[in-house]
């Protein structure tokens, strides 16, 4: 990533200098922009930051700090609630660089988390009588979780490259399928339909991140511990993907999303660019199908399911097509949304928490609200909750003006 | 480190001297920006001495030598500081011309000044230059700054500013010494550039100004509270964006840099300078009246579009604008405590975000000058925060006269003598003279020009009529020669109603015409943007300029603004008829010179059918009176 250089602290335009003597010092720094105008870019690396305000700079090192802070003042089901969005938000990420920024529909993100989340247990877990594991360290299974689906990717690309549109996402949709058949069938390494397997073993660089840690005199919990470790993960995957969307690869992908033949006139190769959206996008997945299963436990094969791509799609049509920000809303969303329409049902009298009395039961609510969101934010918004922030943010910016 | 003529005891530095001053404390200090390839370039002091030394070089190997003439054909650039400081310290003398020049007036400045050297910014330019190379037999090399478009020419006097540059580096090396044998011979009564007059009642007038002239000036208007009040210091931003070759931005240019270490910032065109304020963020901003005038224009304009939340704020906020404005003319610029107090009020809600989005929201000193401004576009800046001091000076004194300096300002009159400068109104017909070391030393080549305004004791006549307020501040009536005389003998000065027409937003020229006629009228131009807008959201369809000042909506539109600013005027003063421009005036037209003034004879002349259809009674051209407007009879277009 390439962060501006700031020097402007020392010696900007309009901090006065020695006067006399020997002048601002014989060396000449380099700086980028000048303090106190952040619009006056004086390098290319400034001009393209992605905090490239100080206004910006500061917020995302406050929401850092936010997010930091969370796990010491939440309960430990809310924690685990919150590591669920970041791993959410490593799937979406994925998915939004194939279907947001390169135009690829597909259905079959699923299908890769469940590689990934197999892979993890393969390489992580404990070997049982029933299924195989080699319980290698986290340092290993975790890149191996996400190289593995990559692979396949890589491999099932040339398939997918040739076909654009709806048949796309019939194509995916059959990846899902075939998962989940081959899912049931390796009992070996998936534990079966029904019974599935235990997660890998979350040991990193020989430390066990299942065990309680003191820090400062508070008592770090499992919950606490997994809260940090997929942050961490998550912040990386998150600044990575943002870069490459501002590489000439990430510009690639939106050339061939807004018109393919356009993209290849203009020397943009459809294969390589597709190919490498569906490998990178495969490797998001895989990661995220790995840390997954490690916060909500041992899962049966079935539920890497079409059901789950769709919830996917969901986080990046209401979070925000092409936006890596509009990813993380989206998860945010997806995952909170079913806590907080519960938190209601003992609030507002017709809704019930359990199936069969009341008006609607939670999970009725939560699937219809869903599906209503989806086909509003569709009509209203298309750019999604970034899109709503977007507006709100150009209201104040053009302030007192409206363009 | 002052230079000090031995026999007068005076102190002057040229301006090579300053620069060279500098580079030698700060070398690496940024003393300019360029934006090039979308990014703000540094250029500091070292940088800055050595091209200008290169640029010296370049000019001796073309044959320059002390006392010739480089003309410099090109927007603000860095490559016009170092041409112009180049040439000084060679004791070569620069002519600027304005990138708007048409061919038959760079031909005319080229023959007038007999330059041997022309700087040509670019094709454009290169172009004119070489359209009219028979009539310049002086000319003897072209350097173009940008190929682009010119590297096929194979003309044998043009020459690329790098292989330009590159000359200079070996001459430097073959002659270190033409510097300091230049600077050992410089004089105070060396000639360093021709300035021309924009011409508004003849053709340009070359003014020299020597050593002495623009040492005085930059210790005036750099040095001290001259052009800007609060002084410039290093510290300072400022953007480079009105011609070079007027006074007034070589003075906020190149003389406020070398004497305050300014950081100087060039704007890309003329036509970007609203988004390169908002870039810059300058401290220091002077503007000339057309300039204010748009800024003040665009707000409007752009609130006029806003949302109705937007529109309800920006009201409140002139509200209390409106009495930090009154306050503040009432104190003479300062700020009462009521007044901070109003405007603190006001800060969050809108002068924060507006002075941001139009780019003076560092600005801590601002100026206006060249030409009269309208007191309510003052008070309207007044009103936000952006204390407008009007400052009053002419080519002829190196832009030295007076300005409303600290909290006595004046609102309607251009402030008090500078330091060193004496000024006094002639006796007689009111005209205002001044008198110091930066008075002219006279036109080029035209002596019979220079004795009508230069008197034999220094007194320099400067052609505007004045009158004094409380004893202290100056007023400019008007030009002499624009004076109005009624055939019922009243005098009047056509500039005032013509800035409080010029005022409204829609209105772009304004020409009051009434000598020797029993009442006033007036020849109306429209700003065709704002206008276009404003016809725009009454749904009202148009093509071109002609057909939207034609229309019967927009005449009464003009006729509201006619009848509005008559109201401030005694009945002899109100305008009672109008016709309107039938076309936008150019310079290319020769209507406009090119600093857009208008000339007056040129349009008496050209639109003269307009003025005896307003005293003929007829109406065959678009316009109206008072009570009712016409669109034309016929679609003759007058001359």
């Amino acid at each position: 990533m390439s962060l501006q250089v700031d020097g402007a602290a020392r010696g900007g335009a309009d901090v006065p200098s020695g006067g006399g003597g020997g002048g601002d010092g014989a060396r000449r720094r380099p700086r980028s922009r000048v303090r106190g105008r952040p619009q006056l870019y004086t390098s290319y690396a400034a001009d393209q930051a992605i905090w490239n305000t100080p206004a910006k700079r500061a917020w995302t090192l406050a929401l850092v700090a936010a997010v930091l802070v969370l796990p010491f003042l939440l309960s430990r089901d809310l924690t685990s609630l919150l590591t669920t969005v970041f791993i959410f938000a490593i799937g979406g990420i994925g998915l939004n660089l194939i279907t947001g920024y390169a135009g690829q529909v597909s259905l079959g993100h699923a299908f890769f988390m469940g590689l990934g989340a197999y892979t993890a247990a393969v390489f992580g877990g404990e070997s049982t009588d029933r299924v195989v594991g080699l319980g290698l360290d986290m340092a290993i299974w975790l890149p191996l979780a996400g190289i593995v689906p990559a692979v396949v990717g890589l491999v099932v690309a040339p398939l997918a490259a040739r076909v654009r549109g709806l048949y796309l996402a019939i194509l995916t949709l059959g990846l899902v399928f075939i998962g989940e058949h081959v899912f049931k069938e390796a009992r070996s390494i998936t534990g079966g339909a029904g019974v599935g397997r235990a997660p890998a073993e979350p040991v990193l660089f020989g430390v066990d991140l299942s065990g309680r840690y003191h820090l400062f005199g508070y008592i770090l919990s499992r919950e606490d511990v997994f809260y940090f470790v997929c942050f961490a993960i998550f912040l990386v995957m998150a600044i990575a993907a943002r870069n490459l969307t501002r590489s000439k690869l990430g510009r690639a992908f939106a050339a061939v999303r807004d018109r393919d033949v356009a993209a290849a006139v203009m020397g943009v190769s459809l294969r390589r660019t597709k190919t490498l959206a569906f490998t990178i996008s495969s490797f998001y997945a895989g990661i995220a199908g790995a840390l997954l299963v490690l916060v909500i436990g041992r899962v049966t094969p079935t539920s890497w399911n079409l059901f789950l791509s769709i919830d996917f799609l969901a986080v990046i049509l209401i979070g925000g097509i092409a936006t890596i920000s509009g990813s993380i809303l989206g998860a945010m969303f997806v995952v909170l949304m079913p806590r907080l329409v519960s938190e209601l049902a003992d609030v507002v009298p017709f809704i019930s928490t359990s199936p069969g009395t009341g008006v609607f039961s939670v999970f009725q609510l939560q699937t219809m609200l869903f599906g209503a969101l989806i086909v509003l934010f569709l009509v209203l918004e298309p750019r999604g909750l970034y899109g709503l922030w977007v507006r709100a943010r150009n209201y104040w910016k053009a302030w007192p003006f409206s363009h | 480190m002052n230079t000090t003529a031995a026999t007068t005891g005076e102190t002057w530095r040229t301006i090579p001297h300053r620069i060279r001053t500098w580079a030698d404390r700060q070398p690496d200090r940024v003393c300019l920006r360029e934006k090039r390839f979308g990014i703000w370039q540094d250029i500091t002091w070292r940088e800055y001495w050595d091209n200008a030394q290169l640029v010296a070089h370049g000019l001796a190997a073309l044959g320059v030598g002390a006392g010739d003439r480089v003309g410099i054909h090109s927007e603000n650039r860095p490559e016009w500081l170092y041409t112009d400081v180049g040439c000084v310290a060679i004791r070569a003398i620069s002519v600027g011309l304005y990138s708007t020049n048409p061919p038959a007036e760079v031909a005319y400045l080229l023959r007038d000044s007999g330059a041997r050297v022309l700087i040509a910014e670019d094709q454009e330019q290169v172009d004119k230059a070489l359209a009219v190379e028979d009539q310049c037999p002086d000319l003897e090399w072209i350097v173009y700054l940008e190929p682009r478009g010119v590297r096929e020419y194979t003309n044998p006097k043009l020459l690329h500013w790098p292989d330009f540059i590159e000359r200079g580096r070996a001459h430097q090396a073959e002659h270190p010494t033409l510097l300091d044998d230049a600077t050992a011979a410089a004089g105070p009564d060396d000639v360093v550039t021709l300035i021309y007059t924009s011409g508004t009642t003849g053709p340009p007038k070359g003014a020299m100004l020597t050593v002495r002239n623009v040492s005085f000036a930059t210790d005036v208007l750099g040095g001290g509270p001259g052009l800007y009040d609060p002084a410039p210091r290093e510290s300072d931003v400022t953007l480079s964006y009105l011609p070079l070759c007027h006074v007034v931005e070589r003075a906020a240019t190149i003389w406020v840099n070398a004497a305050a270490g300014t950081t100087v910032h060039f704007a890309e065109s003329i036509d970007t300078v609203v988004a390169n304020l908002r870039e810059v963020q300058p401290t220091l901003f002077f503007g000339v009246p057309r300039i204010w005038e748009k800024i003040h224009a665009g707000i409007q304009i752009r609130m006029s579009s806003a949302s109705r939340v937007k529109r309800l704020a920006y009201r409140v906020g002139r509200a209390l604008a409106d009495r930090i404005a009154d306050d503040i003319v009432r104190h003479e610029g300062r700020r009462s405590v009521r007044a901070k107090l109003l405007y603190a009020l006001g800060y969050p809600l809108l002068f924060r975000a507006l002075r941001d989005r139009i780019g003076l929201r560092k600005v801590r000193a601002c100026g206006s000058g060249a030409a009269p401004i309208a007191p309510e576009v003052l008070r309207f800046f007044f009103g936000i925060g952006v204390v407008i001091r009007e400052a009053y000076g002419m080519t002829e004194n190196s832009a030295v006269a007076t300005g409303n300096r600290g909290a006595r300002v004046k609102l309607g009159t251009v402030g008090e003598a500078h330091e060193g400068t004496e000024v006094r109104l002639d006796d007689d017909t009111g005209e205002i003279m001044t008198r110091h070391p930066g008075n002219f030393a006279g036109y080029w080549n035209k002596p019979d020009k220079t004795v009508e305004v230069l008197d034999a004791d220094g007194w320099l006549r400067t052609g505007d009529v004045g009158e004094w307020v409380d004893g202290t501040h100056l007023k400019i009536v008007d030009r002499i020669k624009d004076v109005i005389i009624t055939a019922g003998g009243k005098n009047i000065a056509p500039s005032e109603i013509e800035n409080a027409l010029k005022t409204s937003p829609f209105i772009k020229e304004a020409v009051v015409v009434g000598d020797r006629q029993p009442y006033l009228t007036a020849l109306i131009g429209i700003e065709l943007e704002t206008v276009g807008n404003w016809a725009q959201r009454r749904r009202l369809t148009y093509t071109t300029y002609r057909d939207l000042i034609e229309k019967r909506e927009v005449l009464e539109l003009i006729q509201g603004v006619i009848k509005q600013v008559n109201a401030d005027f005694a009945r002899v003063e109100q305008v009672r008829k109008f016709r309107t421009f039938p076309k936008e005036l150019d310079h290319d037209d020769g209507e406009l010179t090119a600093t857009q003034k208008v000339k007056r004879a040129t349009l008496h002349d050209r639109f003269g059918d307009l003025i005896d259809d307003m005293y003929g009674g007829t109406t065959k051209f678009a316009g109206g009176d008072l009570a009712q407007v016409h669109t034309p009879a016929s679609s003759e277009v007058p001359a």
